[in-house]
């Protein structure tokens, strides 16, 4: 009888423990708010504690990024602190839905993949509570072009061997990310039939599918697929991006080889939105002073040769583009995105 | 390649080199010591660091704090039966058990040694198969994975003692589990009630914490008094004697160590998979597979040299093909391009050295921590005997930071406490939790596999390929074996 009764004693005490945490630190986030009105000689942001939700794990590449290029905003806007807090969970959705729905006073900004999540929303994944063409737009720290490669002994050496195949490109993917959209419309737009073969757990895995010769090809960053490009392990066949890449200078650009003219569009917008990667961005109707000085802040500190060096060195270089030019590509890919959406879901229905 | 050898050797017989990795070492076994913390974790925290430094150094620094996290973790999962990270998990089915015997000092004595065999032969199979390993990983696609799930999954009948129903009951609550959160081949919320939270499934460490961890706690709290009683003599088990035993299983440790090196070089198939298949793969050779489960030294050697060999297998892909082997090989890629090395045959041929001082890392970070466990053992130990009063917070506050620590997410600490309650109950209405971490371990591996080999290769797959079907016999085997010799042996007891 005891016993019985201990153990329900100390069910309840783990319980009454959880709780306890979980109001302590729910009432902690909302009290960030800053009431002072901004005096016209000072900075916005003299004195303020930024937080930027970094919806991507600790350690990981977005996460490095953002922590590189942090204190350099800190530097340019005079804020007192930027927080960087990694709010992960469902591909990113859970950190940009908290995003957007934060006060758009400019205390609260995030750092993501723009593509992933404009092709959520585009393709109606479930959990999108955002509008990815209504944010504020802050900056872009960096892009790469990526790279359609398939296994090094394939019978495709180009892009019109795609075409002539005369059966599906098996086409190995991790899931429903942004080179699975690139792909698909890709398929679309040059005209050959795609296979994805869904379920493989990660890059490294799909890598490995293409070079064993299992799938057909693949879409990824360039410098993932370097080593195995030298090596003979794979071909590059199209390089996506806004021109040809400055590493494979004989590679085309799809851009360039696909003729029909409504798949020419819908690849300009995946092209448009592969071009904003890793931005920062705040949330719809962001207060104007706030997004004036912030955006003054962060193309200054993507411009600071320190940090150019650091980033280059570290392997993860920056490539800005001011807030204004990004904010002027969503509009261009929300014009797109009529006829993308039906592409795009039917990629995300093949397979189901 | 002997000159390449001794030069990677004396590359590392620097100052520097030296220094960062004892740092590294003594920072990985604090992180594999945390629950819910492994060796990506310990990484990730040391890369910022290396920039600047000398190649031997940076690396020295990486992949020691990644060696030694595997000790760390098998320690608090020897002593207090919280895994330090979900690939040890495997070491808690026996090296709990041995500790509540008394016999802690033993079982740590006995993974340190394991760890360090398991790490050499690792490390001497990486220089020998990097000619060939290529060819093996050609040949293995998703039929064979799907085959080692599979093969996974009869290690249920083992833990099965008693009634078989009950562990296939716990086994499907492990895969039923498994299946929360996104499905990896269409991308379709399963269970998730509309949450968001649970989109991302059940964190596999954080579960482990709450089953083993949390759940030990709430036992010793009902129990009252301590994990091991004063009374029971600690003197009759020393760390000499693990050590023994190591050397006594020779073969085990052979074996184990060629599996982790294989489940290390083949990306896809993750590391807590390789601790599991080793346990049940030292089940399967033991002449008394009815000890395991019960505090048998085999249950913590194999698992252990399994983890240590791992290391080796995770840079065979990583260094040939620039694919990472698993997450943690990830980081280092990065490492090497901020160094500016370039992974492939470039490596191998041009900067061979480079390779070795990786191999030699590896085997003095094992002896370095390999002389810590030894020589730390019996004071470790000693902690078991602490009163439950003082265990209980200290170790419940370790655990729920820790589940906290996985994501970041405070909503993985009621994961955790209500794995703790789910784990409490299963040990008491003797439901094994091993098979429902195999369960958890293997259901969407086995998903995932089949669905590609399907695509692939058609519904015949597991007949269509000769490797594939070569496996499928052997797992019918295996299936088979206890069935035939229970019958063989009640046959024979029946002539005499």
């Amino acid at each position: 009888m005891f016993k019985r009764k201990s153990a329900f004693v100390a069910i309840l005490l783990v319980l009454v423990l959880i709780l306890g945490s979980l109001t302590g630190c729910g009432a902690k986030q909302t009290s960030n708010d800053n009431k002072q009105p901004a005096a016209q000689d000072k900075p916005y942001y003299d004195g303020k504690t930024i937080t930027l939700i970094v919806p991507n794990s600790p350690g990981k590449g977005m996460d490095t990024y953002a922590r590189m290029i942090v204190p350099y905003i800190q530097k340019y806007s005079g804020a007192k602190d930027i927080v960087v807090k990694n709010l992960t969970g469902a591909g990113g959705l859970v950190g940009t839905n908290t995003l957007w729905s934060s006060k758009p006073d400019g205390l609260t900004i995030a750092f993501t993949s723009i593509p992933s999540l404009m092709l959520a929303q585009m393709s109606g994944s479930d959990g999108v509570t955002f509008d990815a063409t209504k944010f504020t737009y802050i900056g872009r720290a960096s892009t790469e072009p990526r790279i359609l490669t398939v296994g090094g002994k394939s019978s495709i050496n180009s892009a019109e061997d795609l075409t002539k195949l005369g059966r599906n490109f098996k086409f190995p993917t991790q899931g429903t990310d942004e080179d699975f959209f690139t792909m698909a419309t890709l398929a679309k737009s040059l005209g050959f039939k795609l296979k994805a073969i869904t379920g493989y757990e990660g890059n490294a895995d799909t890598a490995m599918a293409v070079v064993k010769g299992e799938g057909d090809g693949h879409i990824t960053a360039i410098m993932d697929a370097k080593t195995m490009i030298k090596e003979g392990d794979k071909k590059a066949i199209l390089v996506v991006g806004m021109e040809r890449s400055k590493e494979y200078p004989d590679v085309p650009n799809a851009l360039e080889v696909i003729k029909d003219e409504n798949g020419k569009q819908m690849m300009q917008g995946i092209v448009n939105m592969l071009e904003m990667h890793r931005s920062f961005f705040g949330p719809a109707n962001m207060d104007e002073n706030a997004t004036k000085a912030l955006r003054e802040a962060v193309w200054k500190a993507l411009n600071d040769p320190e940090l150019i060096q650091k980033a280059e060195k570290a392997g993860t270089p920056i490539t800005p583009m001011k807030g204004e030019e990004v904010q002027q590509k969503v509009a261009k890919v929300v014009e797109a995105s009529q006829h993308l959406r039906p592409v795009l879901k039917e990629a995300v229905q093949s397979t189901k | 390649m002997l000159e390449a050898s001794l030069s990677g050797l004396a590359a590392l017989f620097t100052g520097q080199a030296m220094i960062f990795m004892s740092l590294g070492v003594a920072f990985g076994l604090l992180i594999g010591f945390l629950p819910g913390l492994g060796g990506v974790v310990a990484m990730a925290l040391l890369l910022p660091f290396t920039f600047g430094l000398e190649p031997a150094a940076a690396l020295a620094m990486l992949l020691g704090a990644h060696v030694a996290t595997i000790f760390g973790s098998s320690i608090s999962g020897i002593l207090f039966n919280v895994p330090g990270a979900a690939k040890s998990v495997s070491i808690c089915f026996d090296g709990y058990p041995m500790t509540q015997k008394g016999e802690g000092a033993r079982a740590l004595g006995a993974a340190a040694m394991a760890s360090f065999l398991g790490g050499i032969f690792g490390a001497i199979a990486l220089t020998i198969s990097l000619p060939f390993m290529r060819a093996i990983m050609m040949s293995l696609g998703p039929p064979e994975y799907f085959m080692m799930a599979l093969w996974g999954l009869t290690i249920i009948a083992i833990f099965s003692d008693g009634s078989v129903l009950k562990g296939i009951i716990a086994a499907g609550l492990g895969l039923l589990i498994a299946f929360i959160g996104m499905d990896p081949v269409t991308g379709t919320p399963r269970y998730t009630f509309g949450s968001l939270f649970l989109l991302d499934g059940i964190d596999f460490s954080v579960a482990v914490i709450g089953l083993f961890a949390i759940s030990q706690m709430i036992k010793l709290y009902v129990k009252g008094g301590s994990i091991v009683e004063r009374e029971i003599n600690m003197g009759h088990s020393t760390v000499w004697d693990g050590v023994k035993d190591v050397f006594k299983h020779w073969r085990l440790v052979l074996s184990s160590s060629v599996l982790g090196l294989f489940i290390g070089a083949l990306p896809g198939v993750g590391a807590s998979i390789g601790g599991v298949a080793a346990y049940g793969q030292a089940v399967q050779t033991s002449k008394n597979p009815e000890k395991f489960g019960t505090g048998a030294v085999e249950g913590v050697i194999a698992p252990e040299a399994t983890n240590a060999a791992n290391e080796g297998g995770g840079l065979i892909p990583t260094l040939g093909f620039g694919v990472p082997g698993g997450e943690s090989m990830t980081i280092l890629l990065s490492a090497f391009v901020t160094m500016g090395i370039q992974p492939g045959k470039e490596l191998i041929t041009n900067n061979l050295h480079l390779v070795f001082t990786m191999v030699w890392i590896i085997v003095i970070a094992n002896l370095l921590t390999t002389g810590f466990g030894i020589f730390t053992a019996k004071k470790f130990a000693k902690l078991t005997t602490l009163p439950g009063t003082v265990l209980i917070p200290v170790i419940l506050a370790v655990c729920f930071v820790g589940a906290y620590s996985v994501k970041g997410r405070i909503g993985d600490v009621v994961v955790a406490a209500v794995f703790g309650v789910i784990g409490y109950l299963l040990e008491k209405y003797d439901y094994s939790r091993a098979d429902m971490v195999i369960g958890m371990v293997l259901g969407l591996m086995l998903e995932r596999y089949m669905h590609i080999s399907l695509t692939l290769h058609g519904k015949l797959f597991f007949v269509t390929r000769p490797v594939t079907l070569v496996m499928l016999i052997f797992v019918l085997i295996t299936l088979a074996y206890p069935f035939i010799r229970k019958w063989r042996l009640s046959r024979n007891g029946g002539a005499v």
